[in-house]
């Protein structure tokens, strides 16, 4: 079964919908900054990948009949979500029937309030306006009531492969018969929380992160939402279609809660399942669209992974060095950004590589790359707990 | 899909199937989970260091993968994840003004924490996913096993799910207007008349498999609807039975999830009273307390009815005759409504 991507939708560092983050790509501009809206103490001293522009704001772009008690996850939701359902055409009918599904991802959902939560989880206040504004599936919620969906709705955290398998699980729901058409993807925005976490992992880079050199130091935490819509072939006949979703791999590393093998299990396991799951072979794929978050561990396993799968290791990048690693959002964010370069015959770099990291004999594509053919992308996501995905994209 | 094997713990002794005959009785809004000893099941050092979601969804999860070579994934359900590492790690950052924390806490603090530690710990490779849609994880987690089985890309699943009761949800639910104000016994909790409910937590898991023997249970479908009015429920609930090629008639037991929160049990009370009206009819959430995935623990306890296993008399609403084929209807707040199909 042909299943086909016919709407994008994306709010992230590099700009405020699809046509702006492509531009940023294309000129090989990252949107990495110090933070100017984060509360934090890190807020100066750390890289972000932030969306340029105040909560307040952002809920004003958006036409919601309550703002009570939303947050800056469920502005920048929104506001992805309503740009891919625009973006493919679909009527009120048709993003309000049995025969769509609406999967999400986050991880941090509402709390980004990490001081509206302090208050309210120690009752240091009599009522809040967002009691119900902390929960993961808070913004899938919202829109779910908002857009009056009334088909199959779901929100996934496998922490950072998160909206790749929101992206997975639409696949097999169109496969199964159960739904026409699903809009899948996810929503994270940066948070003292998180931020807190990662910095006590020690893995956030105090410089703009540096995917696949070897001089790397951690990751640049971002934050953004993206969506895709996906119909099967029957319910798209006369729509234009960016791309076809060809197969997923879901696999565990079960190794470490917060590292992965030197092995690359997992990294390895994964790869191989998306490309059965979608009829390819390894000399099939075109370009990858890597986790590459710029920490030690994850960039070295994951070119292990490559190698243990590739005989010769296809073109690849990390896009993370563009918008920093948007957590919830980051694996359809990166979807968005593998099906863009199908479309257009085009790779994004990775920004600011020097060296080769040791031992490997490849680097990653490291200037925007436009004199080629790209048929086929694999997009790659990996998360804390050991959760592997890839998803395999092709030409229309 | 079969359900091979189950095993649950909740704020009555499941863990060690003695519950039926021995029903403990709660006073106020807060259903703490009867933990079993996990000596031997978890190693102490390791056991100290874990919340109290991880905690119970191993010492739930593990019984099952004994004996068990492998299986072909696990899927979880959790709306909240490790709520306790989670404020404890929002504690620290605020109490110490973001200095050096330890990760400990936020490492397990994620809702994937779970479906990890058990790939982890018994090295399970395979498929890995975490549902936390709320109200309606649960049903997505199934309806996940269902698309893998028809997929073929499975043969033994271990699915389930986790719930904690925190300082966080519980506080953050009770600014919600979620808990009773008053203090209700659990005898007295379904005829309350007042608005609000009590806080359950637990875990249930379970070994589900395309093959059935020796099984205990089969689970035909599962469906869910979002935000529905009142009027369309009746059409949601028929439409599910009629997929399944059966009726309301075909249906001899309900398992309803009333909480005692006079707001929103009028759907239970519409739903039998219009669909089920002379059907056995069971009720749970008045022995194990109310929390977002808490269909789980009506599963399982359909396993012990189409078992034979008499059912404790605080969930009988309606016994006429032995249950065979169940349906069991949800929801969350009113907002998120679940079915689930389970027979023998």
């Amino acid at each position: 079964m042909n299943i086909f991507v016919t709407g994008l939708g994306c709010i992230s560092p590099l700009g405020f919908n699809l046509k702006e983050n492509l531009a940023q790509l294309r000129a090989e501009q990252d949107g990495l900054v110090r933070s100017e809206y984060l509360e934090s103490r890190y807020k100066s001293e750390k890289f972000y990948g932030e969306v340029k522009m105040d909560t307040s704001s952002l809920l004003d772009r958006i036409n919601v009949s309550c703002k009570k008690g939303l947050t800056r996850t469920d502005a920048l939701a929104f506001v992805a979500f309503d740009e891919a359902i625009n973006h493919a055409g679909l009527t009120k009918t048709e993003v309000e029937s049995h025969d769509t599904a609406f999967i999400s991802a986050s991880t941090v959902g509402g709390m980004c309030l990490t001081d509206e939560l302090y208050r309210d989880a120690n009752l240091n206040t009599e009522t809040s306006e967002y009691s119900g504004s902390y929960n993961c599936a808070a913004h899938t919620l919202r829109i779910t009531k908002e857009y009056k969906i009334k088909g199959i709705t779901n929100t996934i955290n496998t922490a950072c492969s998160s909206s790749a398998n929101a992206i997975m699980l639409g696949l097999k729901l169109i496969r199964s018969g159960r739904v026409k058409r699903a809009i899948v993807g996810g929503a994270d925005s940066l948070a003292k929380y998180t931020v807190n976490g990662f910095n006590a992992l020690q893995i956030l880079s105090d410089k703009k992160c540096t995917p696949f050199d070897s001089e790397r130091d951690g990751l640049n935490l971002g934050e953004g939402a993206a969506y895709i819509v996906l119909e099967a072939e029957e319910a798209c006949l006369s729509k234009e279609k960016y791309a076809r979703l060809l197969g997923a791999g879901n696999t565990n590393d079960a190794f470490h809660t917060s590292s992965m093998s030197d092995t690359a299990d997992g990294v390895t396991a994964c790869i191989r399942q998306a490309l059965q799951d979608g009829g390819m072979a390894e000399n099939d794929i075109d370009y990858i669209n890597a986790h590459g978050t710029g920490t030690q561990n994850n960039d070295q396993v994951e070119l292990t992974g490559f190698s243990n799968v590739f005989k010769s290791i296809p073109p690849f990048s990390s896009t993370k060095s563009y918008t920093g690693h948007t957590l919830g959002a980051a694996g359809s964010l990166e979807a968005i950004y593998s099906i863009l370069s199908i479309k257009h015959n085009e790779i994004y770099p990775s920004l600011r590589v020097s060296n080769a990291i040791a031992g490997f004999d490849v680097s990653p594509v490291a200037g925007y790359t436009n004199d080629i053919t790209i048929n086929t992308v694999l997009s790659n996501s990996y998360g804390f707990g050991g959760n592997c995905t890839s998803l395999l994209f092709g030409k229309v | 899909m079969y359900i091979i094997k189950t095993s649950c713990i909740s704020p009555q002794k499941t863990h060690d199937g003695s519950y039926a005959n021995d029903i403990i009785s709660y006073n106020g809004n807060k259903y703490n989970a009867i933990e079993p000893d996990y000596k031997g099941l978890i190693r102490p050092a390791q056991l100290r260091r874990m919340g109290k979601t991880i905690r119970m969804g191993i010492g739930a999860g593990l019984p099952i993968l004994q004996d068990i070579e492998r299986v072909d994934g696990i899927i979880l359900a959790s709306s909240e994840g490790g709520l306790e590492d989670c404020i404890k790690f929002l504690n620290q950052i605020v109490d110490y003004d973001e200095g050096s924390l330890t990760p400990t806490n936020f490492v397990q603090s994620t809702p994937n924490a779970l479906a990890g530690n058990l790939a982890l710990m018994s090295k399970c490779q395979a498929y890995n996913m975490t549902h936390v849609h709320r109200g309606g994880a649960m049903e997505n987690a199934l309806l996940d096993a269902l698309l893998l089985f028809e997929e073929k890309k499975a043969d033994l699943l271990l699915l389930g799910n986790v719930e904690e009761i925190s300082d966080y949800n519980f506080n953050i639910e009770t600014l919600a207007g979620q808990f009773k104000k008053e203090e209700v016994t659990s005898d007295a909790l379904l005829n309350s008349q007042t608005p609000g409910t009590v806080c359950g937590e637990g875990s249930s898991m379970f070994l589900l498999s395309n093959n059935p023997d020796n099984a205990l249970a089969e689970i035909m479908d599962v469906a869910q609807v979002s935000f529905p009015h009142k009027e369309d429920i009746l059409d949601f609930i028929i439409g599910f039975l009629s997929r399944n090629l059966l009726s309301p008639e075909d249906i001899d037991t309900i398992i309803i999830g009333k909480n005692g929160d006079v707001r929103t049990d009028f759907w239970y009370d519409y739903v039998c009273d219009e669909l089920f009206q002379s059907q056995n009819q069971y009720s749970f959430k008045n022995i194990v307390g109310e929390y977002p995935t808490s269909i789980a623990f009506a599963t399982h306890f359909a396993c012990e009815l189409l078992a034979g296993k008499d059912a404790p008399e605080e969930t009988i609403i309606r016994e006429i005759n032995a249950p065979k084929n169940i349906l069991i209807y949800n929801h969350f707040k009113g907002e998120q409504h679940g079915v689930i199909l389970i027979r023998k």
